[in-house]
């Protein structure tokens, strides 16, 4: 199937998209000349595309944009090379296994462009495939329940995907289901990192399950210390005022014994520590304390998922990439639903009903989307 | 209960409601408004509620009776709608959709006490609120307060003020004046000169004026907000102008969504209008714009509108979010979760939708329709109409943007720049007018830069790099037929075209298709490649051609897909039936499958222009909603965002797409639809039956045959000829010896035109010589294949037209009104009365004895208006439309018969009688006015004649004619003089004829002041008059610029080139000092009798109600 599409440019080198269920797209090679697989995913934010790259909640996934032009604002590169504090970035690299776009904008003029999106996903090594009638693909993705994909070239060869720990032992000609495999090894960090102001007053301890910048950014903003925690750590002893448990990629159920320690060493013998769950680590909480988590039949991947807050009887635009789901019957008796999806009544958050413990499906750090739900970190800090 | 109490149902009896309308279309302010009404309308009368709408404009949709509503035809003042308060005694009141003429109106009502009098509730919004988004001080403070940033600005309201702020700012400065709509009274000044001339008029219509930091170049960029009672809040899109601040954004070429901010500068505008909308406790819809500077994050507020505005409209074409409805709900009371989106009907109403496509809008302008007006494009809104596109790329939109506002088909590659020299086209980038983008285009075409382009215009470079993209494709292209078609002919046939697009790839082709070029264009640059050949081909003839590229596609089996619009970018299946069509995308969102072989295409409007506006619109809905009733499949083709026709609930299927000719058959070969009807959508797709017809598409109504004869001259000439019918002598010429020959024959004046007419292009009336000379060289040269059409002009006629629908020639009903002016106003100018008062009986039936000839003579079947001249009882008929008129609505609404409705049964072949109506039954008369929008435009001459140029009309209904009339022109701004009149009266029998209404005006007991001859010929009858002259004191001029006078007649003596340049600088300086100014003798003796019934009239307790 092929849809032609235009590039400002003059070297036009094919691609292809195969699909697990037998359709095969054509397009335009864009980025890096490599063959990958990945679990097929959509955002349907018309912005916000180096966000969504390089946000590890999409590790191990194929991305695609629905929105018909990519690339028109180039990749903001601050001068000084420090990613961390240029917005635009939510990790160090490039997440994605590769992108679908429709049409890929190759120049950039925007003032804060540092580079433009192909040669930024050049230099990280990321393939990607043009001129796809991402509609139809979306529509595709949306049908199926589980759909994987491959992104290839007539020359691209077969090689061992090496980026990311759990896809070690695969070729880029397999289709590997990231849900099936604990991914925090391939994404928490590997020692413990102090970062913020070293006179800051109040100390958040961070489990990493896979952060976006911007959660850092935030608490670090609101003048807090925070200290970036393994997955693996064992959690007793923390020195601090609260815990932060962060967004990530991957099933919750399948994370090795991170749900354990956090029941036992966060959750157990905390009765004052303010706690705060984002997205995964909504999810892990929840599992947690005793409730149960399910595979959505399609995930959340989008800007405009409207969540409605409960005890506010009020309603708020979120950023949301999910596909597991807090279900809403097992949620234990002294935790109360806080916000639930709007649209298909989805558990979107929970609240202790005596203790300072909160946790959001959705993200309060936006980055890309509506910054509409921030006052949840505004919140959490305060509880600190 | 969502519903506010006060509004629930008492004792079974419906709460009412006003909802004000926005009267007649002016420039700022047009269709969109009744688009916004009638989705209120709709929204209220669901909800139980009695819907009392006050709106003079009779072509509206919202105007339509109904059976919770009622219908008052009256001017939007606070009077008139006190009156309907006190007869009414509604509930509440509604301001927001009928954009600022409405919301003033509310204001005032508050502010005199008349809404707590009578304890009438404001719903949405409420007028704290509007205050501080209408007045540029409170605006400013509530800015600061809350932290937004606002350009420097300060409120003058002097001159030596203005200069003073000015200086401290730094020049350029912008003036805007407060209290305006579509930035009346604003501009652009570089220096102190500048700035006084502009202050000085803006002075004049606003007792406040603000100046402020220029933004020159920064980009304008605005988001539409969404906001319940309870302070839930969405954007619901953001918009941003191709052409950078400086530009009116009505004037601007508008993207949706925004295409060059990130992800930073998105969020940080739309937290921003969130927190403004909170701030003013907005309940329902309002827009807020910004300039973003394109070199870092820094930005400013720049406005707030505080209702539904043309960005809603076109937000709500652009998103699928239809919001006006929605704030409907709103503002009586529902939450945004308590809703669902009726166009996905899956979708919460609290959602942002997510676009996977982009829209473009681009306004059309008619600036040459006005004599003597500024082309340059600035603060001040000019455009009378807009087109938008759909499409997945930037080259597509606007590419087929180009298209849908100009008719001829050749978009962006029209060669207006092509002869001009690299200095004027310059110039036309720094100093824009409506045709920027066509030398943008060809600046690229002769391979300059983008950097070049951009330090020209401060247009953003990503826009440019497309427009760059689409010349270098066009030359390419146009280089490689060059090669190849050296070798042929002087002919080129279908097949050739066939031929030498089989030599370029398959993927090359769908690559043209998807960056927007049409087969036509493509033909046309193939043509321009044949250098043997020397003579330029018609629109018909490459429309021809163009049939050989859609041969090869069709072979190629390379066609457009069909892509629902849903909000939702795909992300849940939605129901949506609001579709477009695009090449850059290879799957069908709807199948065929289901169609039930019975469908219906409506072929809309198009853009709204000066001859083609609301009143097309309303004969499309009425068609569209008729064959939906009848189960058929009913389809819309149209391509303009502020119709009704646009809006969901009207048809099956939306198509918003071009009314091309290609762009139709793709429809129609996608739909295979029973019928297309052409004829009730005006001009521009009756345009399209005659191709349509060559390739053996059915269209419903009038044969191809009878069209052609209705409006090629000769035929038309010919056949009345042969049916004994008398026409004014006339002649078809093809060279300059031919006209002086004719008028040797008949004597001046005589009537120019060109063959073919859209309401009344270059249309002139030449007095003598040297204006017969000045319009000759306006229009191309004269040839056979541009021949002008002659006529001889009857002066001190009477100006008749009939509407009425026609089955297999035999006429099914006729009827006849009157023009207040003589013959030589155009109709869409002239102010139509019906029934008619001041006609003869006999006339009367020789008009419809003709018209029962012509239409057996040209076998009409379907809806036709034909006009007619009238001296005594002779009757001459100058002119027959096959197709639904710009009366329609008037003349079905005062005659309580719908004309469109029995026009669809002709057309759907029901069996139907002849319609007889008596007269006599008609308890009212309805006299029908047009509305000129000269104000706006800086430099017309504000007079009428056979060249149309008013921007909208209503219509307005009294027990007698005098008080219709009074309605009528108080509803187009001619308003009752309380400081002065001056008369400059014409010819010496006009004077004479004055006098009938002289008494009427010294009863007004305000000083008159009238020009050296009119004022002579006064003094000598009586009266007592100030003298007045032309370039010695007092002169005329002053007296306005003074401020002395509120009314200016000036009639013409005639309409000779030196006559009316004489007159012109009155005229002009009345229309901008905000006089009611008449021009037409006829007109003012009208208007001045009915003074007689001024107290009768303002003294009624009851209004009228249709």
């Amino acid at each position: 199937m092929v849809k032609h599409s235009y590039r400002l440019t003059r070297n036009v080198k094919k691609a292809y998209l195969q699909l697990s269920n037998g359709i095969k797209f054509s397009g335009i090679a864009i980025g890096a000349n490599k063959q990958v697989t990945g679990e097929m995913v959509f955002n349907t934010g018309m912005l916000g595309y180096s966000e969504a790259m390089t946000d590890p909640s999409y590790l191990g996934q194929i991305l695609v944009f629905s929105f018909c032009m990519i690339g028109n604002y180039g990749i903001p590169i601050p001068k000084n090379g420090n990613l961390f504090m240029s917005k635009g970035h939510e990790s160090s690299s490039i997440k994605t296994q590769g992108i679908v776009v429709s049409n890929l904008y190759d120049e950039a003029y925007h003032h804060d462009r540092g580079v433009s999106l192909e040669s930024w996903m050049k230099s990280q090594d990321v393939p990607g495939i043009a001129g796809v009638d991402t509609r139809y693909l979306v529509q595709l993705v949306r049908k199926s329940k589980n759909l994987f994909g491959k992104i290839f070239t007539d020359d691209s060869v077969i090689q061992t995907h090496n980026k990311f720990y759990f896809l070690n032992k695969f070729n880029s000609n397999e289709y590997v289901d990231p849900s099936k495999y604990n991914l925090m090894p391939s994404i928490s960090t590997k020692s413990k990192i102090i970062m913020g102001n070293k006179y800051a007053k109040r100390k958040v301890a961070v489990v990493d399950c896979g952060i976006k910048w911007n959660i850092l950014r935030m608490l670090i903003d609101r003048n807090c210390k925070v200290e970036l925690l393994p997955w693996d750590n064992n959690f007793a002893h923390i020195d601090c005022d609260g815990w932060l448990i962060s967004n990530g990629p991957g099933d919750p159920k399948n994370t090795g014994d991170l749900v354990k320690r956090i029941r036992n060493n966060i959750l157990n013998v905390n009765k004052t520590k303010p706690i705060l769950g984002i997205c995964l680590g909504h999810q892990l909480l929840a599992l947690a304390t005793g409730a149960d988590t399910k595979r959505l039949a399609h995930g959340h991947r989008s800007h405009n998922q409207p969540v409605f807050s409960l005890p506010e009887k009020k309603a708020y635009m979120s950023s949301q990439n999910h596909r597991y789901s807090v279900e809403r019957h097992s949620i234990q008796p002294d935790w109360n639903l806080w916000f639930e999806n709007a649209n298909d009544h989805s558990v979107e958050g929970l609240i202790h009903k005596t203790k300072p413990f909160i946790s959001v499906q959705f993200h309060p750090e936006a980055s890309s989307g509506p910054n509409d739900t921030s006052w949840i970190i505004d919140y959490f800090v305060k509880l600190l | 209960m969502p519903i506010l109490d006060f509004l629930l149902a008492k004792q079974g009896r419906k709460q009412k409601v006003i909802l004000l309308g926005s009267g007649a279309l002016s420039i700022g302010q047009a269709g969109e408004f009744d688009y916004s009404g009638s989705q209120a309308v709709k929204a209220l009368e669901e909800e139980n509620l009695k819907v009392i709408i006050i709106n003079p404009n009779i072509a509206s949709v919202q105007t339509n009776k109904g059976k919770n509503r009622k219908i008052y035809l009256y001017p939007i003042t606070p009077f008139w709608v006190t009156k309907v308060i006190q007869t009414e005694k509604p509930a509440a009141i509604i301001s927001s959709f009928g954009g600022q003429t409405s919301l003033n109106c509310v204001i005032q009502l508050d502010k005199s006490g008349v809404l707590r009098k009578y304890n009438v509730k404001v719903l949405g919004t409420q007028i704290k609120s509007l205050d501080i988004s209408e007045n540029r001080e409170l605006f400013s403070q509530h800015m600061k307060c809350i932290n937004a940033p606002i350009a420097n600005s300060y409120a003058v309201s002097n001159m030596t003020e203005a200069l003073k702020k000015a200086k401290n700012i730094g020049y350029p400065v912008i003036v805007r004046s407060a209290f305006a709509l579509g930035g009346l009274g604003s501009g652009f000044a570089q220096n102190s000169t500048e700035l006084k001339k502009i202050v000085q008029s803006a002075l004049m219509n606003s007792p406040q004026v603000l100046i402020e930091k220029s933004l020159h170049g920064w980009k304008e960029i605005e988001y539409e907000v969404m906001r319940d009672k309870t302070g839930n809040t969405i954007t619901i899109c953001n918009m941003e102008n191709f052409d950078p601040m400086g530009i009116h954004t009505g004037d601007s070429i508008v993207i949706a969504p925004c295409q060059t901010i990130n992800n930073i500068e998105n969020n940080m505008l739309r937290d921003m209008a969130l927190q403004i909308a909170q701030s003013l406790n907005i309940v329902g819809e309002c827009n807020v714009q910004y300039a973003l500077n394109p070199i870092d994050y820094k930005f400013f507020v720049i406005e707030i509108n505080a209702r539904l505005s043309r960005s809603s409209a076109l937000a709500s074409k652009a998103t699928g979010y239809p919001i006006a409805y929605i704030a409907a709900k709103i503002v009586i009371g529902f939450e945004l979760l308590e809703l669902k989106n009726p166009v996905t009907k899956t979708t919460s109403a609290f959602y942002e939708p997510s676009l996977d496509y982009v829209t473009l809008k681009i306004p059309r302008w008619d600036l040459n329709k006005f004599t003597g007006v500024s082309k340059n494009l600035g603060t001040q809104m000019k455009s009378v109409g807009e087109v938008m596109a759909i499409g997945k790329n930037f080259c597509e939109v606007i590419q087929k943007a180009l298209r849908m506002v100009n008719e001829n088909e050749s978009g962006i590659t029209t060669n207006i720049f092509f002869a001009a020299n690299d200095a004027q086209i310059d110039k036309e980038l720094l100093s824009p007018t409506n045709l920027r983008i066509f030398a943008i285009y060809e600046t690229f075409r002769r391979g300059r830069s983008i950097d070049y382009v951009h330090n020209k215009t401060k247009i953003d470079k990503w826009f440019l790099s497309h427009i760059l993209y689409i010349a270098t494709t066009e030359k390419k292209l146009k280089n490689f037929f060059i090669a190849s078609t050296r070798n042929l002919k002087t002919k080129i046939t279908m097949h050739d075209v066939y031929q030498s697009y089989c030599n370029i790839s398959k993927d090359y082709l769908i690559h043209l298709k998807s960056i927007g070029f049409s087969d036509f264009q493509l033909t046309k640059l193939l043509i321009s490649t044949c250098l043997n050949i020397k003579y330029s081909f018609s629109i018909k003839t490459i429309r021809k051609l163009s049939l050989g590229i859609r041969k090869l596609r069709i072979k190629l089996g390379i066609f457009p897909v069909v892509k629902q619009i849903d909000t939702t970018s795909a992300e849940y299946p939605t129901k949506s039936n609001y579709l477009y069509l695009t090449y850059d995308g290879i799957h069908n969102d709807i199948s065929n499958k289901n169609n039930k072989g019975n469908g219906v295409i409506t072929l809309g409007s198009g853009s709204y222009r000066i001859g083609s506006s609301l009143e097309f619109d309303w004969c499309s809905v009425m068609t569209s909603k008729y064959f939906k009733n009848k189960k058929n499949d009913s389809i819309i083709i149209n391509c303009n965002p502020e119709t009704v026709s646009t809006d969901y609930s009207i048809s099956d299927r939306l198509y918003f797409e071009e009314l091309s000719f290609e762009r139709v058959l793709d429809i129609i070969d996608i739909e295979q639809p029973k019928g297309i009807v052409a004829c009730m959508g005006g001009q521009n797709p009756n345009n399209l039956i005659s191709p349509l017809n060559k390739v053996k598409v059915h269209i419903l109504g009038h044969s191809n045959k009878t069209v052609e004869n209705a409006e090629d001259r000769t035929k038309f000439s010919a056949i009345l000829d042969k049916l004994n019918i008398n026409q004014p002598e006339w002649t078809s010429a093809t060279s300059y010896d031919e006209v002086t020959k004719f008028i040797e024959k008949v004597g001046f004046p005589v009537l120019i035109r060109p063959s073919f007419v859209l309401s009344g292009t270059l249309m002139n009336v030449a007095h003598d010589q040297k204006s017969l000379d000045h319009y000759l060289s306006l229009t191309k040269n004269i040839s056979v294949d541009y021949p002008i059409v002659i006529s001889k002009f009857i002066i001190d006629a009477k100006e008749i037209e009939c509407d009425g629908v026609a089955k297999n020639g035999e006429v099914i009903i006729s009827l006849v009104s009157e023009h207040i002016e003589n013959a030589g106003v155009h109709s869409g100018d002239a102010t139509m009365v019906f029934p008619p008062q001041k006609i003869y009986t006999r006339t009367v039936n020789i008009i419809k004895d003709t018209v029962r000839k012509i239409v057996k003579g040209f076998n009409l079947n379907g809806p036709f208006n034909i006009q007619f001249i009238a001296k005594n009882n002779d009757i001459k008929v100058i002119e027959c439309n096959a197709r639904a008129s710009r009366s329609f609505p008037f003349i079905s609404k005062v005659s309580n018969i719908n004309l469109a409705e029995i026009a669809c049964k002709v057309m759907n072949n029901e069996h139907i009688n002849k319609i007889i109506l008596d007269e006599s039954e008609i308890q009212h008369v309805g006299v029908k006015a047009s509305m000129f929008s000269f104000q706006r435009l800086d430099g017309a001459d504000p007079i009428v004649g056979v060249e149309m140029a008013s921007t909208g009309e209503v219509g307005c209904l009294g027990k007698n004619f005098n008080h219709a009339m009074l309605l009528a022109m108080e509803a187009t701004k001619i308003i009752k003089p309380t400081k002065g009149i001056l008369l400059s009266t014409g010819r010496d029998k006009d004077k004479i004829k004055f006098m009938e209404v002289m008494d009427n005006i010294y009863k007004l007991n305000i000083p008159i002041y009238a020009t050296k001859g009119s004022a002579k010929y006064l003094e000598s009858k009586g009266y007592k008059i100030n003298i007045v002259h032309w370039n010695r004191k007092p002169r005329a001029v002053d007296i306005i610029l003074n401020g002395q006078v509120d009314f200016v007649i000036n009639i013409s003596k005639n309409l000779s080139v030196n006559e009316l340049y004489n007159n012109a600088s009155i005229r002009k300086t009345a229309v901008k000092c905000g006089c009611s100014v008449l021009t037409n003798l006829e007109k003012v003796i009208a208007y001045f009798n009915a003074y007689s019934s001024y107290n009768e009239l303002y003294s009624i307790n009851r209004c009228l109600s249709l």
